[in-house]
């Protein structure tokens, strides 16, 4: 049994489990989640520690390089004259997807800790929540194109009933718009995905393929494909190849989300219950990073290249829309959402620097903001599951009330704001330092974007200290009164024990950002090298 | 009398000869024949009999089917005077059409508001063997009469379907697919008897007829092309001729609809590839009419209004009468390849759709009988009180949209791929425009489906009382299409195989 199957098949195993547990034994079914994100947590962290490193195992375009790798073929369809239809289940991971798969091992697991609060219908959240959670390792593993669609597909309808029946008042409308958005952008990626498959040969059987890492070869193209590289064909007037990477960049965009395709997030988030406000900010956004760096860099490299100050632009633009937006909310989660939209804009701004600062930049500002935001949104669980509100502007004071709380919303908010000696900070100075390098090394980017991004620092800082001031500082007073002061304790037990872990992880990584470096360098290297490669 | 003598043993020997290649439709005939006396024999109480027989029958039907695949090794072969063709698609056709029959005859009796009619259901079986037979015809007619005849023969046997449950809204639904029935056939009628004027022959693959037409004004040819799909349209709902769906959908028993957006719409798909293949292959024909433009036209504008339409229903049955519309666009973006892949592409799309159809159908009466809920705001919190049922519901509009991991994913993918080829091929903007409608639809069906899982499981009711109990044994039948269409999803190669 290949490790990576396991990994991806566990929860799933445990999901079926549940499904078939009688509904009496329902207090069980958080700990057999738990127990099931737990049992990922060790398999990933044994992938982590035998992950080998060095040129000769960097992978992104050398499929021999990936590691932990199984291929099985899975579709096999004669087509006549077009030959045999070439569909494998086909896993493996590089530097680029370990440590995204080890960061949403963890946040699964401070999820799963999240749902204590849930309280209706057990069986179906567990269930779909297990369902998600293979989904969700799934696209970060997978190397053949169709199976990574399989996977992309298969969070969504989940996540619609995760937030759709467990969500806030207007969960309705956020569950539609989350599902509506995200199928909007994964349709046309299917229509890439068939060009792209009928314009791709893998050299060695002859078939037609899916491979991702074959796709990222020039010379699999045929020569009269829709997508070949030196074809130079048209799609509705316009260069085929241009079309192919709009379209993806759109899909996945979708999902980081870039300004103005992010609308649905603030929604979703908002009305989601913590587990799954946790899962979308800590792992899904990163889907959308790490779709762009694996699927629209690798395989359109030279388009990716030539757009590049678009790509900069958009990710200045969700930088400081982001957290200007950030700063005129009142409700905390929205606050936070939107703080997501301006961090990941650096991850974008990072990719289109095409330097390897910018890309390990954008690399480790995902897996640092997938350990804070879980912690943020955790945090903001916190509150609102006591008072059912989170209206900044209801709470003052709250240092006296909870102090064990105040500690770790600050060490969050500082981690976020980016404070030398915590991982947000190295991933947005390594984001902004390929893009001050960028003029100078491939002129992707120019100057201004560079300041303007470090603009959104500043801007970040204001955001999360001025509510910091707002809800904590000062002398205590709630709007809700009495009721509010009792029912506001302090943080018990399994809130710490979960948000220890996450504070101690954000600062390892602020002290020690090798753990992540070391392990992603190589392939960093090798993917700017290779587009290097292409671009001439 | 006696000039005809010398050519009596030749016709007699076409005769026999086809008789082979005609087995399946022979034992359907018997069929007929055993079900209608079993009717008569046992009068009212004689349902569940003619039940079994029917089902048996049809099983043995298909054992026919599977055999004649072996007759298929030397090629297709006309037969009957060159009346009907079996070829790989046409039995493949065949095929699809029984076996679903068999689950579209056993859900007739489970559907409550069916079941309660005070004559029996068992007319409605020989009425349905009579249906399956004339489907088996359209799928091999290649020549305009037979053709012509094997349509009637399903709109007659239609007809009597849908209004079988007198009273209410079916008797209305009836009277308006005879009247629109009718006009539609004399419309198809009178552009055969203008295709038999201008090209001098009926039989489509005879050699006369299209050269006789290439000789003639393009315009009047084009008319008489455009009277004759028309008839067709009608079978398949394809716009502009879809006015009737939603109504006669709505007014008919939920089976009777299940089986005309099904297996009806399967065969009218087989009789649409028989007339089409002799116009494709003629050189130059495309200059008189270009059929696959045609064809697109028809397409997108199926897809768009099909799917627009039903966002904006509240009735369940409409709703999938609306849908159905939009999947007949989208069957058509297969077909308008005409390439070997398109085909099968077509196949297994209609398949997916064909099952998971039937399957929401079988739920529509599901609900009904249970819950009484004939909207989608009645389906209301309804998830909680059948999980089961609510679950399938989900899995099955799941996949008529088309996401994975449902077969109804893997229609819609390999039709995409079908017109990709074709478009690398000859990179005709129709196939492009074809692909981004497919697309955008898909997202617009997603909206109106989800409707049904956004009431069964995201709302809540209050409702505790007026609940009563279905057949155990449909919801088992949807549970077993529902895992079905995900296995299918999961191991596609296999049904394609």
């Amino acid at each position: 049994m290949n490790i990576l199957s396991l990994l991806i098949f566990t929860p799933l195993l445990f999901g079926l489990l549940i499904i078939l547990l009688p509904s009496a034994w329902r207090a069980s079914f958080k700990y057999i989640a738990l127990l099931a994100t737990l049992v990922q947590l060790g398999i990933s962290i044994w992938m982590y520690l035998h992950f080998k490193t060095g040129t000769a195992y960097a992978g992104v375009n050398n499929e021999g390089q990936f590691q932990f790798v199984q291929k099985l073929p899975w579709i096999n369809l004669d087509l006549g004259t077009l030959g045999k239809m070439q569909i494998d289940y086909f896993i493996g991971i590089d530097g680029l997807s370990i440590t995204l798969v080890l960061m949403s091992s963890v946040v699964m697991v401070i999820a799963a800790l999240a749902c204590w609060e849930i309280k209706s219908n057990l069986k179906g959240f567990f269930s779909l929540f297990l369902l998600l959670n293979a989904a969700v390792i799934g696209v970060f593993c997978a190397l053949d194109f169709f199976l990574f669609y399989i996977f992309y597909e298969l969070m969504l309808l989940p996540l619609y009933f995760l937030i759709g029946m467990w969500g806030g008042a207007r969960r309705e409308y956020a569950a539609i718009k989350f599902f509506l958005y995200t199928l909007f952008g994964s349709v046309f990626m299917l229509l890439v995905m068939i060009g792209l498959y009928l314009s791709v040969k893998d050299p060695a059987t002859g078939n037609h393929t899916f491979n991702i890492v074959q796709m990222m070869n020039p010379a699999n193209y045929d020569a009269n494909s829709v997508f070949s590289v030196l074809g130079h064909q048209t799609l509705l007037g316009m260069p085929a190849r241009t079309v192919g990477f709009v379209v993806l960049f759109i899909a996945f965009a979708i999902k980081v989300p870039v300004v103005p395709l992010h609308t649905w997030l603030p929604d979703a988030h908002v009305e989601a219950p913590t587990p799954v406000s946790i899962i979308l900010a800590g792992i899904l956004l990163k889907i959308g990073g790490y779709g762009i760096i694996r699927v629209c860099l690798g395989i359109f490299p030279e388009v990716a290249a030539s757009g590049a100050f678009w790509l900069g632009l958009l990710g200045v633009i969700s930088i400081l829309y982001g957290a200007l937006n950030a700063l005129a909310q009142r409700d905390l989660k929205r606050m936070i959402a939107y703080s997501s939209v301006s961090h990941m804009g650096f991850v974008l701004l990072g990719i289109a620097s095409l330097t390897a600062e910018g890309i390990s930049g954008a690399v480790m500002q995902m897996v640092s903001h997938g350990f804070l935001a879980t912690m943020l949104f955790f945090l903001a669980g916190v509150v609102y599951n006591r008072v059912h509100d989170r209206d900044i502007y209801n709470f003052r004071g709250l240092g006296t009330a909870m102090p064990r709380y105040t500690t770790f919303v600050m060490i969050a908010f500082f981690a976020s704001l980016g404070l030398p000696g915590f991982s947000a900070f190295i991933g947005e100075a390594f984001s902004l330092v390929g893009a001050f390098e960028s003029p100078s090394v491939n002129g992707a980017l120019p100057y201004w974007m560079a300041v303007c991004g470090s603009a959104g620092i500043l801007l970040s800082a204001a955001y999360f200290l001025w509510t910091l001031q707002r809800m904590f500082f000062g002398s205590l007073s709630l709007k809700g009164g009495d009721v509010w002061k009792t029912a506001l304790v302090d943080l018990n037990f399994r809130e710490i024990i979960t948000l220890l872990p996450l504070a101690l992880l954000t600062l390892a990584l602020g002290v020690m950002p090798s753990l992540v470096f070391d392990k992603i360098n190589d392939s960093v290297l090798a993917l700017v090298e290779f587009t290097k490669h292409i671009i001439r | 009398m006696n000039d005809l003598l010398p050519f009596l043993p030749g016709q007699l020997d076409q005769v026999f000869d086809g008789i082979t290649y005609f087995m399946p439709e022979i034992y359907l005939s018997v069929l007929f024949l055993v079900v209608l006396v079993t009717d008569l024999l046992f009068d009212k109480t004689s349902g569940w009999l003619c039940r079994i027989i029917a089902c048996a029958g049809l099983a043995l039907v298909i054992f026919k089917d599977l055999e004649q695949f072996r007759l298929l090794l030397t090629g297709p072969h006309f037969f009957f005077d060159q009346m009907l063709l079996l070829h790989q698609t046409s039995l493949v056709f065949k095929l699809v059409i029984d076996a679903l029959s068999i689950l579209l005859l056993l859900y007739f009796e489970w559907d409550d508001d069916l079941n309660s009619h005070p004559r029996g259901l068992s007319d409605l079986y020989s009425i349905s063997i009579a249906a399956i037979f004339a489907m088996h015809l359209m799928t091999m007619s290649v020549n305009l009469l037979s053709v012509y005849l094997s349509v009637e023969m399903v709109s007659i046997a239609s007809y009597l379907m849908v209004a079988y449950r007198a009273g209410g809204l079916s008797s209305e639904a009836g009277l308006k697919y005879v009247l629109f029935g009718a006009a539609s056939s004399a419309i198809m009628l009178y552009g055969i008897s203008l295709l038999y004027g201008f090209g001098g022959s009926l039989d489509l693959f005879g050699g006369n007829l299209l050269p006789g037409l290439m000789r003639v004004n393009p315009i009047a040819v084009s008319f008489a092309l455009i009277l004759f799909l028309a008839g067709i349209g009608f079978k398949l709902s394809f716009v502009p001729m879809h006015f009737w769906v939603p109504d006669i959908y709505q007014g008919a028993p939920a089976p009777v609809s299940a089986f005309l957006s099904t297996v009806t719409k399967i065969a009218a798909f087989g009789l649409l590839i028989n007339f089409l293949t002799p116009f494709i292959y003629f050189p130059k024909f495309p200059m008189v009419f270009d059929f696959s433009l045609f064809l697109s036209i028809i397409g997108i504008l199926t897809m768009i209004v099909g799917n627009f339409a039903a966002t904006l229903q509240n009735n369940i049955k409409r709703m999938l009468a609306y849908s159905s519309i939009g999947h007949t666009g989208f069957a058509l973006m297969a077909l308008v390849t005409f390439t070997a892949q398109g085909k099968s592409a077509l196949t297994f799309y209609l398949i997916a759709y064909a099952l998971a159809n039937t399957g929401a159908w079988m739920l529509a009466s599901y609900f009904a009988n249970t819950a009484k809920a004939e909207n989608i705001s009645d389906l209301k919190g309804l998830g909680f009180k059948y999980p089961v049922a609510g679950v399938c519901f989900v899995i099955l509009l799941i996949s008529l949209t088309g996401l994975p991991v449902t077969a109804g994913f893997y229609g819609k993918f390999l039709a995409f791929s079908s017109v990709y080829a074709a478009y690398q091929q000859n990179h005709n903007i129709g196939l492009l425009l074809l692909m981004i409608t497919g697309a955008v639809t898909t997202v617009v069906s997603l909206f109106y489906y989800i409707s049904i899982p956004l009431n069964l499981f995201l709302r809540k009711t209050e409702r505790t009382t007026g609940f009563a109990s279905s057949n155990p044994f449909l919801l088992l039948s949807v549970a077993i299409i529902s895992l079905l269409i995900v296995f299918l999803g999961l191991f596609p190669d296999i049904l394609v195989k």
